[in-house]
């Protein structure tokens, strides 16, 4: 140490003598007092045009660095990021950044290609900053090291926000937060029906508003009700069941001897043509099914009175099926109001026969209910809600509340389009094999109700007789 | 899906310069990160933000949450609320899905207004826009003393005044305005429908004071 300040002394002692002698060839003798502030002054001078000179030169790269053009898109806990940029300009040296260790994001950099990219997997959600530093061509230590600022945000995962709380079973019409229940019938169709509760219902530990509610009766006809309680009713979830026990005992009851009925059903498949054969199956649909509905409304009535509740505390939407195999085919007959989709499917003739319309309004969320009362006081819109078809066979008959169709077909045109059945179906055997007899069957339909679908956190309910 | 927009609109004229401006960014950027944590409405709201100054522009069209980038947001010219409301008209024709048979529809928009002054054109031309279509809740909020009350009561029902516009007031505003939106993306998807009344929303805090 001692050794190299004493040689820089020597230099400064040669420097000095140089500038002398150059001074003195001027002819000018210079006192040393002079030569002093004569040095003083130059160095000043020259130290001011200096810093300068280089802090002109940082600006303008920093301006040229806050115009990259280099953004980071929002991440999401869990999911890969990656976002890459070029520098193309020789003047940016070397790039660092800092603070990417904090959102779990690493810096790879192709110096060849100028290409910059930032990835990993951010663990942790929020809002972070990280800071993009420069070393710029000609740097040395002591001149400033650039930098800019950027904000990466990063979401959570949806499915870490959800919780799962139980309801509890001290609620008013407890029921339980799921069911699910395989009817099988020997030698023929079965039936199996499952039932969800939504994730915003879990998330708050509020209770199951789809109800559902099968029978096969002893005259051979498969009975099969699901009714979705609306979410804004505080006792919709006593309406849905109301509405399934009452149309399905209404019509176990109603076709307990149906011999009549099915003599028109066999008339009308003779001659669907003949306007009088199809009134008779009409009109005893309409004391059978129209009825059950009706009946199912007042039942709702007598209860919110019982209870001192209005009705549409009680709102619900009602599908309903009746369902016979006749040596010519299935006699199927629907009531629907409300939103969700009935639907006989075909998977070898590829084709299917929506049972109706589901009731939306212009803006989402706008539905009927069971508990409207002008559902009854218009006699031919309550017309257009029974519905029924003769078919040679079927895959499946669906009856599903809009927990399920919303996410599955999303809008009310693609229910009537016979490719999005096939993919339901698909996406249902992938899971759930119906060709087996299998008791655990209704488990599975209920496990496959679970499907993750963005937004979609209804309570979901899906009968099908296959 | 079905979406629930959510539009902003910020006064950026001169008089927010400073102070308040600072606090509307920071308010915007404490709204979006308090939103994404909320399962509710990472999944359900959309955000816009329509600035009027001199002009009205939408800085950030309707974007999911989980995408939403903080804009840059600066102060100076005038008050153009009317044109505003007629760019938020035009935009929601726009951007928000009615229901059709090949569509299922968005709920309707949410709208939250913020102002500190008196609109310096024509207010009614854009109020005629805005009053021809469909909102959900839109609330209007006259921050300080320079703003008109009755002027905002043209538009909504739902008027709040804050007391001063500093960075405290025009903060709690804005977690105000989260909480709405909690709210009524809750609402929306836990119960199928769409708030439609002031007592719907939550209390506000003391700083916000409700004009009856």
């Amino acid at each position: 140490m001692d050794e190299n300040n004493s040689e820089k002394e020597i230099q400064n002692r040669e420097m000095s003598c140089l500038i002398k002698e150059k001074l003195n060839s001027f002819g000018t003798s210079i006192s040393p007092e002079m030569f002093e502030e004569f040095i003083n002054f130059s160095v000043e001078k020259l130290w001011v045009s200096y810093t300068q000179n280089w802090q002109e030169k940082e600006s303008s790269i920093q301006d040229k660095m806050n115009a990259l053009d280099i953004s980071f898109p929002n991440g999401t806990t869990n999911k890969e990021y990656a976002q890459s940029f070029i520098i193309d300009d020789d003047e940016f040296e070397r790039i660092e950044f800092e603070g990417l260790e904090n959102v779990g994001l690493q810096f790879l950099k192709d110096e060849a290609a100028n290409a910059f990219t930032i990835k990993g997997t951010p663990t942790i959600a929020g809002d972070f900053d990280i800071k993009m530093k420069c070393y710029y061509r000609g740097w040395i230590p002591g001149k400033n090291i650039l930098e800019r600022v950027f904000h990466i945000a990063v979401n959570p995962d949806p499915r870490s926000l959800w919780k799962n709380i139980p309801t509890s079973s001290e609620i008013e019409y407890y029921k339980p937060d799921s069911e699910s229940f395989l009817l099988s019938v020997e030698n023929e169709k079965n039936v199996v029906v499952a039932s969800q509760r939504g994730r915003s219902h879990a998330h708050e530990g509020k209770a199951r508003d789809d109800d559902f509610k099968i029978e096969y009766t002893d005259s051979k006809w498969y009975l099969t009700a699901v009714a979705d309680g609306a979410g804004s009713a505080k006792y919709s979830r006593k309406g849905s069941q109301i509405a399934c026990e009452t149309v399905i005992n209404h019509c176990k009851e109603a076709l307990k001897d149906s011999t009549m009925f099915e003599e028109f059903i066999k008339f009308y498949n003779d001659d669907a043509e003949n306007p009088t054969n199809r009134k008779y199956v009409g009109d005893n649909l309409w004391n059978i099914v129209g009825n059950a509905a009706f009946k199912a409304h007042r039942a709702i009535k007598d209860e919110a009175t019982l209870k001192g509740a209005q009705l549409k505390d009680y709102a619900t939407t009602l599908l309903l099926t009746i369902c016979k195999k006749f040596e010519f085919g299935w006699f199927i007959a629907s009531f629907w109001v409300g939103d969700g989709a009935i639907c006989i499917y075909d998977k070898s003739s590829h084709r299917i026969n929506l049972m109706g319309t589901p009731d939306g309004g212009e803006y989402a969320g706008q539905t009927r209910f069971l508990t409207m009362p002008e559902i009854f006081s218009d006699t031919a819109s309550l017309y257009g809600r029974l519905k029924f078809a003769i078919v040679e066979d079927f895959t499946s008959l669906f009856l599903m509340s809009d927990g399920v169709s919303d996410p599955m077909f999303e809008t009310d045109a693609n229910l009537n389009k016979v490719e999005m059945w096939d993919k339901l179906w698909e996406n249902l055997n992938h899971e759930i094999d119906f060709s087996n007899n299998n008791e655990q069957i209704n488990e599975k339909l209920l496990s496959w109700l679970d499907f993750w679908s963005s937004g979609n956190h209804d309570d979901r309910t899906i009968a099908i007789l296959y | 899906m079905r979406r629930l927009p959510v539009y902003i609109l910020l006064d950026t004229s001169g008089s927010m310069y400073g102070e308040p401006i600072e606090a509307v960014k920071n308010g915007v950027q404490v709204l979006v990160s308090t939103l994404r944590t909320d399962p509710y409405a990472l999944e359900t709201a959309f955000l816009s933000i329509i600035t009027f100054d001199s002009s009205a522009k939408q800085i950030t069209p309707l974007t999911e949450l989980s995408s939403f980038q903080q804009p840059n947001i600066t102060a100076n010219g005038c008050t153009a609320l009317g044109e505003a409301l007629a760019l938020l008209a035009n935009r929601v024709d726009a951007e928000v899905t009615k229901s059709t048979m090949e569509k299922k529809g968005d709920w309707k928009p949410l709208v939250f207004i913020m102002t500190d002054g008196e609109p310096t054109d024509d207010l009614n031309a854009g109020l005629a826009e805005f009053k021809k279509r469909k909102f959900g809740m839109v609330v209007a909020c006259a921050a300080g003393q320079g703003a008109n009350t009755e002027t905002l009561k043209k538009i909504t029902e739902c008027v709040v005044q804050l007391d001063t516009a500093d960075s405290a007031t025009i903060k709690s505003f804005f977690k105000w305005v989260s909480a709405s939106v909690s709210a009524g993306s809750m609402k929306v998807e836990d119960a199928g429908t769409e708030m439609t009344s002031m007592s719907e929303l939550p209390p506000p805090p003391p700083e916000v004071n409700i004009v009856v």
